[in-house]
């Protein structure tokens, strides 16, 4: 196994398990064929819920470690002109069109005959002077060229180690608290959205699946991710479809105008800025058309005085207004966003009139209700423009 | 008289869209209209069959009717965006320029000039003929106000019959593997068909469910960078001698490789239509494929159709379908059915149904 190829599944001898661990626990009592079309969808469905769970079970031995597909996929970029970028590369580039730069004006005069020798080298001694100068000019523009390449890969490798060293490291997953999203107040709303929708309904972040399953009860053909297989795992027992991704991983590989709705909530609120470009990109291209966005967030006010410090000091990003969410999304194509506000609302209380000042001690208080207070959080549903 | 001209960019033999030009000029005529082909350019075999296409203003004759097979970027396009006749537009899908870029300019390029010359064409037809809804509603994104969706005419039957199978192509194929699992897609080896992601699942494949598993990929290598990267991939890898590349093959040969393989898979992010599923089908080859683009209506329910294009997914479908018989074989059945929809005498009626009825309109607006 050559040395760039990834990280190899921990269970390397797994190929002597049984060839389909994925065969139904229950088999049905009925052959495929003699169902009818309802029957034969149903039937299907279950054969895809038994192949999800096959990779469930893969992934939660060992055999598929977490990013292992990202992995090879960036293995395979190093092979695409795209992929040159790779600094080992970029190197042995650099040493081909070194090596090519010299131009040689000894032209071989080897031949099957001794008369072909010595004309060859006639040649090649009274074309020496003519040769000479082109290819003199020839190999100092090969040069020039070469030397121009190897400061612009010194220039590329001083911007890789700037890029790096700014690099934001990953919050990590244990700092971010368990969710009940189907508990909150905000699950309503989500689920007057998006019910009824045409289509498949990912819920992003689906922490316990609660809001999946509500979804589900409510006719909605709703499916989870959720980058934390322990969260997750309450989900599974319940027969749901909820998958341990990464929203972003996973909105990479569906395909476009494949979902009818999208819920985004948890950490969606705290991504560094180029992930939450690239993740509502993502979320608006595989939206069909007329297909509905739910965007929970807090506000940044309540986030600042109520989320862990771990979070707050250690999260890439942090969250936005409302009114900024509603110019990102439209900036994609996301557009007649409806506005929720709740959770804990936090006012200070006006003095009564009677006191001294009032008026201006309320227009104060109603200053900080306005600026600092009021509800801490907000769910934005937008809709897909054609 | 009914007069019905095609006009194609280049009538090719043994391709997709020059077989469906020939089959529907043969269709019009069989119905007593005119029709002819007029070309950019053709193959030395089908000179005979096509017309230059600046030749049609010494022929054209008032009320006819001109069909443009739009698939690719041409001269016939802007010569079409001239003419004062009824145009209709037969849209077989145009791959977006963005899966080309990073790997091959010059197709990106052509691919974007087609789009483009789409945007021009879409609004002043008549009538757009798409051989999928996704084809369809890319028409009508492009400003197309009429659309209808008439499959593509593909006589499956007549070229892919068993007793059509190369014998000697498929003793070869016997011959040189083993008893491992053989996965098929069929296709240009083409940065939006993902080939790439197939040897991805490959490398699962072979890891988690059978070591000796191969992975035979048929089409023209039309992007060189991308399938160059493909096979130095499986290379590295270590997939090499487990990742067959056929090319150039006829009819026959094309058979052996279809009734060689277990199960064909498709990781496509984009398809118009899809005629290899067809040919699977009718092969009684289980199918697993991505859903994106025209999959899944090509496909309906003869296939697992899986939501995400993870190899790790795919490799689970494909076990899940080489361990369970019964269902390989409802899936096979499932394909039968599914290929009577796209049947070739249905598919002829349509057109006439849907072209002629564009004359009636005519009439009667007159």
């Amino acid at each position: 196994m050559p040395a760039s190829t990834p990280s190899e599944p921990t269970a390397a001898s797994s190929a002597t398990e049984p060839t389909s661990s994925a065969t139904p626990e229950e088999p049905l009592s009925k052959k495929p064929d003699e169902l009818d079309a309802a029957g034969r969808a149903e039937y299907l469905a279950e054969v895809m819920a038994e192949i999800d769970a096959e990779v469930r079970h893969r992934r939660a031995s060992g055999d598929l470690p977490a990013g292992l597909e990202r992995e090879l996929d960036e293995l395979f970029l190093e092979f695409s002109p795209v992929g040159l970028q790779g600094k080992a590369r970029l190197r042995e580039n650099l040493a081909l069109v070194d090596g090519a730069a010299y131009v040689d004006i000894a032209v071989p005069v080897e031949s099957e005959k001794k008369i072909g020798v010595y004309i060859k080298r006639l040649i090649r001694k009274s074309l020496n002077w003519y040769l000479g100068f082109i290819v003199h000019q020839i190999v100092k523009f090969s040069w020039a060229v070469s030397r121009m390449f190897h400061l612009v890969v010194d220039h590329i490798e001083d911007l890789e180690a700037t890029v790096e060293s700014l690099r934001i490291p990953e919050l990590p997953a244990t700092a971010v608290p368990v969710t009940d999203p189907g508990t909150t107040w905000w699950a309503d709303q989500a689920q007057a959205a998006v019910s009824g929708v045409p289509g498949r309904v990912l819920h992003a972040e689906c922490g316990n699946g609660s809001l999946v399953a509500r979804l589900i009860a409510d006719g909605v053909d709703a499916y989870g991710v959720d980058p934390s297989e322990t969260t997750i795992e309450p989900a599974i027992e319940r027969g749901l479809d909820v998958r341990a991704e990464a929203a972003l991983d996973h909105l990479e590989v569906v395909a476009e105008e494949a979902l009818a709705g999208i819920v985004l909530s948890g950490s969606v609120q705290w991504l560094h800025p180029n992930e939450r470009d690239r993740l509502v990109a993502l979320a608006s291209s595989r939206l069909a058309v007329d297909g509905v966005l739910v965007l929970h967030s807090a506000t940044p006010e309540a986030w600042r005085r109520s989320t862990s410090p771990l979070v707050a000091d250690l999260a890439p990003g942090h969250p936005l207004h409302a009114d900024t969410w509603t110019h990102v999304l439209a900036a994609y194509g996301l557009s007649r966003t409806a506005l929720h506000t709740g959770g804990e609302v936090r006012r200070l209380d006006r003095v009564a009139t009677s006191s001294t000042d009032a008026t201006t001690i309320n227009a104060a208080i109603d200053t900080v209700n306005d600026l600092l207070l009021g509800p801490g959080e907000y769910l934005l549903v937008a809709v897909r423009d054609r | 008289m009914t007069t019905v001209h095609q006009f194609v960019p280049a009538l090719l033999p043994r391709d997709a869209t020059g077989d469906h030009t020939l089959a529907l000029r043969d269709t019009f005529r069989n119905a007593g209209w005119t029709s002819n082909i007029y070309v950019e350019a053709a193959h030395d075999e089908l000179l005979t069959e096509a017309t230059y296409f600046e030749e049609y203003p010494d022929h054209a004759q008032p009320g006819d009717v001109l069909l443009y097979q739009l698939s690719t970027a041409s001269p016939v396009a802007d010569f079409l965006l001239g003419r004062p006749e009824t145009l209709v537009l037969d849209y077989h899908n145009i791959t977006p320029a963005s899966f080309y870029e990073g790997w091959e300019e010059n197709t990106a390029e052509k691919v974007a000039l087609a789009r483009r010359q789409m945007a021009e064409l879409a609004p002043r037809a008549t009538l757009g003929i798409a051989d999928s809804a996704f084809n369809a509603a890319e028409l009508r994104a492009f400003g197309c106000l009429e659309t209808e969706v008439v499959p593509i005419l593909t006589d499956i039957d007549a070229w892919a019959s068993r007793q059509l199978v190369d014998a000697a192509e498929a003793a070869r194929l016997k011959e040189s593997h083993g008893t491992g699992a053989r996965l098929l897609f069929v296709g240009r080896l083409s940065p939006n068909k993902n080939q790439h992601l197939l040897v991805e699942m490959l490398w699962l494949y072979r890891r988690w469910y059978d070591p000796e598993a191969r992975l035979a990929l048929v089409g023209p290598a039309i992007t060189g960078t991308y399938a160059r990267a493909v096979m130095e991939y499986a290379e590295e890898l270590g997939l090499a001698g487990a990742v067959d590349h056929g090319e150039n093959l006829t009819p026959p040969q094309l058979a052996a490789w279809y009734s060689d393989a277990d199960v064909f898979v498709c990781l496509s992010d984009h398809e118009g239509f899809c005629i290899p599923l067809l040919e699977a089908m009718h092969f009684d080859l289980p199918i697993v494929a991505f859903a994106a683009g025209a999959v899944p209506e090509t496909l309906g329910r003869a296939g697992i159709l899986i939501d995400s294009k993870r190899p790790s997914l795919a490799a689970a479908a494909v076990d899940r379908v080489r361990g369970d018989a019964s269902l390989a074989e409802h899936l096979a059945e499932q394909g039968h059915q599914r290929l009577d929809t796209f049947a070739v005498t249905a598919t002829r009626a349509r057109f006439i149904e849907v072209v002629g009825g564009l004359e009636a309109d005519r009439a009667v607006s007159a």
